[in-house]
């Protein structure tokens, strides 16, 4: 089986060379690195996970995956063609295969148009006129679970759950091979979140697709991804199975975000795992390791010089890390 | 927090001109610009049946009169039955400011849409052209061209026209570039939507309500500025009536009779009254999230 | 002085709208015992905002009380003037927000935003920062002396919810209401926010009336707890009561929803089907009736009553009737 998407040390940089002045060489600030150097590869059929908080770069990495984004650096091979540069007229004829939703449910709907117009809008946009209009509306609520009535109804008539399914079917409209969701619980009650993770699972299941999902929610990869990357200031931190990630988490800002998750039982045991301050500023990046101001467990190499490569820790699975968790002695 | 209405009730889709409407008569100030701007709009329309007398007609018998029964406005120093000439003096008007705005806002509409979506030098340079054109004095610039190509109604609409264009631009380009990061826009990006279809489809209908607002209320601006530039002999030339020569009629007579200038002074504070109200409720109702508040 | 600082009694808001009243809230009784924090879990649309703009007097206008009574610290709330309100807004209950990104005045420094809120107070602006200072101390911000020069477009978002908490805790308020004030944060910082108000509740020995839909936040933080579904009061107890052995449909539903309580991988998670009902035209028996799983003829026809399932733990269903039928 070959890769679908082979993303491979992809970087993307904000806020050099734009502008008249950047150009000529005034460039003020320099710029910041949002992504900074991220691999990974996903099969047909597979759901990807990247995890992080505000400001890891995730949504960058996934809208220049996506081709809104330019990426100045590494390839993005999707069926084997480097999507990384592509001009827009270019990238165009991936747009079908490759669908995107968005982080707000009702924000990312046209507000002056009506369901059926929005969820027909991409065969207008690719220019396929054999097409029943009406009838390809109806089949496309019907496989989000809404009833046909909701074609004539305007997006902010909408509850943030239905509007969501209405993303989820709009970008099912052309038959992709890949969804890269944004965010697809923000915004939702959990009693609904549930619902939407469902409906994508039952969906891929049927139609084969593959998925990558972007969100800070580790409960939210945890039942529907195959594998997933840990993302922390613009890099992967761990990156492997998820069910290897979630039994024997390796790198210490993954063992934070397994921990920050309260559940809803006042006597759980609460192994938590506190980490210092807040995220540092993209534009200052900590020397060494990256991670080692908030780290709960730095000791003085991690201080002095950048964490080791990829370490695997089985073969799906891997870290860069001075420090691992060592599940073997049950140290950490 | 405001609760208007939950969500899943709101589907009797009445159209956006119906809501609208519904909106505006339940207000009102609304419903009085509503009611003084379609009698001025029916006055204008039918003027060649409703005038009683021809506004050009010579009676130099019946001149400088008062009210009457046969002249309710009574006469001018010619003799010309007022009111007459204040009903085609109205058409005059909108027919000033309908094209005058109707191009500002085609043409603002276009500059301010490109200027906002497209790249940065191509935004400077339209912004450039407002600044430019804003800086200009109106009544001066219109004196100029006047000057240049003579009084005439077409002179009137091209100067006033090309005055109002950065207004709208401004108002559309900013609005663009708000929505031009939205999710929506960049939903349809990654659909591989067209810049023309984007901004067709997705950008203008979202900038046209504010625009709405905004016409209304220069109506009566452009109808002041036709009746100040026909005032200094500089718009429309007589004998056509324009309540800016009825003015400037009314004002060289006011120690003979006050009833002239009265009768051109009444119907443009009337029109700036309509359209303002109109213009202010618009603005309340345009917003689905303002509306009803009042 | 009464054991509850603030006391809810039977408070029902309807809005008017075009299509008759709406409402939002009907017959809610809530208690915030003294020196405790007491939480208050719903999702979108169970009138958790309208409940707190009701406690602070900042309903919209097309907002009435139709019935019910709001008792704070033995004075009745909704008899007070507008300027008696407006005194014990910020001095003896203070408010934290959900968004921290807008909370503050952008154009205003930190310090200059903090000796500000203390102007009823007499005393010098020197003693009024080095208050402002120690407080932001208090809440876990480095180099407070130094940081109150700063704007807060300056501060980072977890930086300035403790700041808003710093700032609702000046006064030293009776009651602190907080209104989601980690849903906007990263979990890292939600879980330094939620321990450092745990540690300042302990300290400064106000009550809290913490809003949130997160019901992990909630176990961790309060000890009692209220649950709320389209306008009313479901189920009410403590912590450890609802959450072990909850009683009512709605609240296990809810608990069964929530992905942290799902340790098994599955592709078919738990959800509750359906929306809310319409706010104006209410079913006519249990407003949960049209989703409940455990749904019987007499939810549908009856309005259930507020049923007491043990000692200080309420449900509003049918079902937890049994136990004590009269």
């Amino acid at each position: 089986m070959t890769a679908l998407l082979e993303v491979k040390d992809v970087k993307v940089r904000f806020g050099s060379g734009q502008g008249l002045l950047g150009r000529l060489g005034f460039s003020s600030g320099g710029s910041i690195e949002a992504v900074a150097g991220i691999s990974f590869s996903l099969q047909e059929g597979e759901t990807y996970g990247i995890v992080g908080e505000s400001g890891s770069g995730k949504t960058t990495l996934a809208r220049a995956i996506g081709g809104l984004h330019h990426a100045q650096e590494g390839s993005i091979l999707f069926q084997g063609a480097d999507l990384r540069g592509l001009a827009e007229a270019q990238f165009r004829g991936f747009r079908k295969d490759i669908a995107m939703m968005f982080q707000d449910p009702i924000g990312s709907l046209s507000p002056r148009l009506t369901i059926k117009s929005l969820l027909t809008e991409p065969y207008r946009i690719q220019g396929l006129k054999d097409r029943d209009l009406e009838a390809e509306a109806k089949r496309l609520l019907a496989m989000v679970g809404l009833p046909a009535d909701f074609a004539g109804r305007f997006p902010h008539q909408l509850s943030g759950g239905q509007a969501r399914r209405i993303g989820v079917a709009r970008a099912l409209a052309l038959d992709p091979k890949l969804i890269l969701a944004d965010e697809p619980t923000a915004g939702l009650d959990v009693s609904v979140q549930g619902e939407l993770l469902n409906l994508l699972a039952r969906l891929q299941d049927k139609l084969g697709l593959s998925i990558i999902i972007i969100t800070h929610n580790l409960n939210v990869v945890r039942h529907i991804t195959d594998r997933m990357g840990i993302m922390y200031l613009g890099r992967f931190v761990e990156e492997g199975r998820t069910d290897d990630i979630f039994a024997q988490p390796q790198h210490p800002y993954t063992l934070a975000l397994l921990a920050a998750n309260p559940e809803p039982d006042p006597d759980a045991q609460l192994a938590r795992i506190e980490l210092k301050g807040e995220p540092p500023s993209l534009i200052q990046r900590p020397l060494a390791c990256e991670f080692h101001p908030r780290c709960p467990f730095v000791r003085d190499n991690c201080r002095t010089g950048a964490p080791p490569g990829w370490q695997s820790s089985s073969e799906v699975h891997s870290h860069r890390c001075h420090w691992p968790a060592d599940w073997q002695n049950a140290e950490a | 927090m405001a609760i208007t209405e939950t969500k899943s009730d709101s589907f009797k889709t009445r159209g956006e001109f119906a809501e609208v409407l519904h909106h505006l008569v339940r207000d009102p100030l609304g419903l009085t610009g509503l009611i003084i701007v379609s009698l001025i709009f029916t006055a204008a329309i039918f003027a060649d049946w409703i005038v009683p007398y021809d506004p050009i007609a010579l009676n130099i018998k019946d001149r400088m009169q008062g009210p009457s029964m046969n002249h309710l406005m009574g006469t001018d120093q010619l003799g010309r039955d007022t009111l007459s000439r204040v009903i085609m003096g109205g058409r005059i008007a909108l027919q000033v400011a309908l094209p005058t705005i109707g191009g500002a806002i085609t043409i603002g509409v276009l500059l301010g849409m490109i200027a906002g979506f497209g790249p940065r030098w191509l935004d400077n340079l339209i912004i450039l052209f407002f600044d430019t054109v804003r800086s200009f004095p109106t009544v001066m610039f219109a004196l100029a061209v006047v000057a240049l190509v003579g009084p005439s109604l077409t002179t009137v609409i091209f100067v006033i026209m090309m005055t109002s264009i950065p207004t709208y631009g401004r108002v559309v380009r900013t609005q663009t570039l708000t929505l031009r990061n939205s999710e929506f826009i960049l939903a349809e990006r990654s659909m591989g939507a067209s810049v023309g279809r984007i901004l067709a489809v997705h950008i203008l209908p979202n900038v046209l309500g504010p625009l709405a607002v905004l016409a209304a209320m220069d109506i009566p601006t452009v109808v002041g500025l036709e009746a100040g530039l026909s005032f200094l002999g500089m718009g429309v030339k007589p004998p056509t009536p324009s309540w800016g020569s009825i003015l400037n009629d009314g004002y060289s007579l006011i120690r003979n009779t006050p009833w002239i200038i009265i009768a051109g002074g009444v119907p443009l504070i009337l029109t700036t009254l309509g359209f303002t109200f109109l213009g202010e409720a618009l603005r309340d109702v345009v917003d689905p999230k303002l509306r009803g508040r009042r | 002085m009464t054991a509850d600082i603030l006391k809810i009694t039977d408070l029902s808001i309807h809005y008017d709208t075009p299509r008759g009243a709406l409402k939002a809230l009907r017959h809610v009784n809530v208690s915030v015992p003294r020196g405790k924090i007491v939480g208050v879990v719903g999702e979108s649309g169970c009138g958790k905002s309208t409940l707190i703009s009701t406690i602070i007097r900042l309903l919209a206008n097309n907002a009435k009380v139709a019935s019910g009574s709001i008792v704070f610290d033995d004075q009745d709330l909704l008899a007070l003037s507008e300027t008696q309100m407006r005194g014990l807004r910020g001095t003896d209950i203070s408010m934290v927000f959900q968004d921290p990104m807008q909370t503050h005045n952008p154009v205003l420094t930190i310090g200059r935003q903090m000796t500000d809120i203390q102007y009823r107070d007499k005393s010098t602006t020197a003693e009024k920062r080095n208050r402002a200072a120690d407080m932001l101390a208090l809440v876990g911000i480095p180099d407070p002396v130094q940081r109150l020069d700063q704007f807060p477009h300056e501060f980072s978002g977890g930086m300035r919810q403790r700041i808003a908490i710093a700032m609702a805790l000046m006064a030293r308020p009776k009651l602190l209401i907080a209104d989601e004030p980690t849903t906007a944060l990263d979990a890292t910082l939600e879980v330094q926010i939620i321990k450092r108000l745990h540690e300042l509740q302990a300290e400064i020995g106000c009550s809290i009336l913490f809003i949130s839909h997160h019901l992990g936040v909630i176990a961790e933080l309060c000890e009692e707890v209220v649950v709320m579904y389209a306008g009313e009061v479901v189920e009410q107890g403590s912590v450890r009561d609802v959450f072990h052995s909850p009683s009512h449909p709605y609240t296990k539903a809810l608990l069964d929803c929530d992905p942290g309580h799902i340790k098994e991988k599955t592709r078919s998670l738990p959800t509750i089907p359906g929306e809310i009902p319409d706010l104006v035209n209410l079913p006519a028996g249990c407003a949960f009736a049209p989703r409940c799983s455990q749904v019987f003829d007499a939810c549908r026809s009856n309005r259930p009553a507020w049923n007491e399932c043990k000692p200080g733990h309420h449900a509003l269903c049918h079902l937890a009737e049994t136990e004590t039928v009269s």
